[in-house]
């Protein structure tokens, strides 16, 4: 790995062909929140193969995601995911779910194991736990600071992976209630969930995505960049699983131009870059909780553009 | 196969001696106590104040805590200890000692919720049981032979699994299987939720050595999450109002499908709700008791139904956890 590694999630073989990767170091396959998403690629296993060929043919790291919330119906399926993340060389895969860590765990030994946002890996023990079943990066969970994140990287010896931009997961449900509107709508399932869907409440917004809440803000990291260097950190996402692929283009274009500046000891602003984040944003920008704040607020010299979604 | 890297469960958890499963009554002060075993409850589950899952209304200090161990002990029943938000590092000592303390009084079993913080306490209180929280997010198999391989006593999964689900995990875990088949089911899973903090992190509350996050269910509690899913919310379409709506729950009583459950091979049936008024409490384990016992112990039911789900209290809302 070079000095640092941006990747980011893509829910089926549509969207990667249709995405420009160039920004790029790694990426995730396939969607944690919903079997029935558009070809998603961990129901559809040939295209999963063809996934990380695609990938990995790039020059890429190709890793495989699995769902979040499972239960024992979908086990078998994430078992032949895995088998097949196994035999076509993917890079490692994302787990969740502790009982998925576990099958990975006894049953491909070889396989790094990246701990995903919805495992809740809060505390240094936790981390810890999940070392000795394999885990080798975390993605830690969304509500704990940037100064936790740190104790617990250097406590454990792993490394943490950091949403630097997208849309941040707030939740996930067995349950999809935009299926209710499918009669009344022209979306249909399973490309109902891709439309551009908000939860509002006053000054609250979220994005809908069916068996998954999103924050509505973007998160946005950009002018943080150098001091996430500084504190070690090398891994960085951009959420973009419900993007399109301009956003997860331009969006990492921006990134790996800023990181390789920060990385190279020389950071300067970029004014252009602001705009193309600010077109690429619908409700405005936030931190998340990096700064043991609020997650929608925005703690920085940038202020949030208020566009109304 | 590569062996699991962590040693099995210990002690001995609300549901043994295996054969009939046992009734986990919420109390969140010791009238409900009372009411729960007088109506039949096996066990209760309280809060430690400051550090349960549940928020800080209906939570006990110690000394409540210890006379509702001496009032349970006197009728031959237990006490699990609710001490399910997540510690931060600092604050894990001072729970560790509150929690030996309380097992020196006789405290039978405690419900954590962070895989760290559950490993810690299996190693240094060894005959403390302990059960893995529904905040825990346990849905399967593979997630119950986790959390037995971490030494857990007891794992919770959410009332809305199916019987043949808990058959499939009874077959393979030896771990206790818990079922909240009375509660609230929420629109996002139990374990998996930060909405509330996303919109609003309140200032800390200091609890007893603990120090709550407002906001965050996983850190504060449910009391502090600002009831968000409960409060009604503008679908908005392409930037237009298309509905206005609350998000789905239902509220989840599996009495009538009890004898499915306990054919499944559930341990402990588990019910929701510590801030319940303890006259509610009552009425709802008086219920399921009835529909427990008439499920003839060991012993297949032929029966789909043998509990009266009309019996409970018209009171249950979303609203009453």
């Amino acid at each position: 790995m070079g000095p640092f590694e941006l990747n980011t999630t893509i829910s089926n073989l549509r969207n990667l062909r249709e995405s420009d990767l160039s920004a790029y170091d790694a990426v995730y396959l396939g969607n944690i929140y919903c079997r029935i998403y558009e070809d998603n690629f961990l129901e559809r296993l040939d295209d999963l193969e063809e996934g990380i060929a695609l990938v990995k043919g790039q020059g890429l790291r190709a890793y495989v995601t699995s769902y979040a919330a499972p239960r024992n119906d979908v086990l078998p399926k994430v078992q032949k995911a895995l088998e097949t993340a196994a035999a076509a060389g993917a890079d490692a895969v994302e787990v969740h779910n502790l009982g998925v860590l576990r099958m990975v765990h006894e049953q491909f030994p070889g396989m790094p194991a990246h701990i995903g946002g919805f495992a809740n890996v809060y505390t240094d023990a936790g981390a810890e736990v999940l070392k000795e079943y394999g885990a080798v990066r975390f993605t830690p969970n969304y509500e704990i600071s940037l100064d936790e994140v740190g104790a617990i990287t250097s406590g454990v010896g792993m490394p943490a992976e950091l949403v630097v931009h997208g849309k941040m997961p707030l939740g996930v449900s067995d349950y999809c209630f935009l299926l209710e509107y499918e009669k009344n709508w022209p979306e249909k399932c399973p490309t109902l969930c891709q439309k551009n869907l908000f939860l509002k409440q006053g000054d609250w917004a979220m994005r809908s995505v069916g068996k998954g809440v999103l924050s509505g803000k973007d998160v946005c990291m950009l002018e943080h960049l150098p001091a996430l260097i500084a504190a070690g950190h090398n891994v960085f996402r951009i959420e973009a699983a419900y993007e399109t692929p301009a956003y997860r283009l331009n969006i990492a274009k921006i990134y790996r131009a800023a990181l390789q500046r920060a990385a190279a000891g020389g950071w300067t602003e970029d004014e252009s870059a602001w705009n193309t984040i600010r077109e690429h944003t619908a409700v405005g920008l936030c931190n998340g909780f990096y700064f043991g704040r609020t997650g929608a607020e925005y703690v920085g010299k940038r202020t949030q553009p208020a566009v109304a979604c | 196969m590569k062996a699991s890297p962590l040693s099995t469960a210990k002690g001995c958890g609300i549901g043994l001696p295996k054969g009939c499963a046992k009734l986990l009554a919420p109390a969140g002060n010791l009238e409900a106590a009372k009411q729960a075993f007088q109506a039949g409850a096996d066990a209760v589950y309280v809060g430690l104040k400051g550090w349960s899952r549940g928020g800080a209304r209906g939570e006990f200090d110690r000394k409540q805590l210890r006379l509702c161990i001496e009032l349970a002990h006197a009728l031959g029943k237990k006490v699990q200890l609710a001490a399910n938000i997540i510690p931060k590092p600092q604050e894990r000592p001072k729970l560790l000692r509150q929690l030996a303390e309380l097992a020196d009084c006789g405290l039978h079993a405690v419900i954590l919720n962070d895989v760290g913080f559950l490993r810690e306490v299996r190693r240094k209180l060894p005959g403390l049981a302990i059960t893995a929280s529904i905040g825990c997010g346990a849905l399967n198999t593979s997630d119950a032979l986790f959390y037995q391989d971490l030494g857990a006593t007891a794992v919770v999964l959410p009332g809305y699994v199916e019987p043949q689900e808990i058959a499939a995990v009874k077959a393979k875990a030896s771990i206790q299987i818990e079922v909240m088949l009375h509660m609230v089911q929420e629109f996002i899973q139990l374990g998996k939720c930060w909405m509330p903090s996303y919109l609003n992190f309140a200032a800390a509350e200091r609890g007893d050595g603990s120090q709550r996050l407002g906001g965050s269910v996983k850190r504060g509690g449910v009391g502090s999450c600002f009831r968000i899913c409960q409060q009604p919310w503008s679908l908005l379409k392409d930037g237009v109002e298309a509905d206005r709506r609350l998000f789905p729950s239902r509220q989840i009583s599996q009495v009538a499908e009890l004898g499915e459950f306990l054919d499944a091979g559930v341990d402990v049936i588990k019910i929701q709700g510590r801030s319940l008024p303890a006259e509610m409490v009552g009425a709802i384990i008086g219920t399921y008791r009835a529909a427990a016992d008439a499920w003839k112990c060991g012993q297949r039911s032929d029966q789909r139904t043998n509990g009266n789900r009309a019996a409970l209290p018209v009171m249950w809302t979303v609203q009453g956890r």
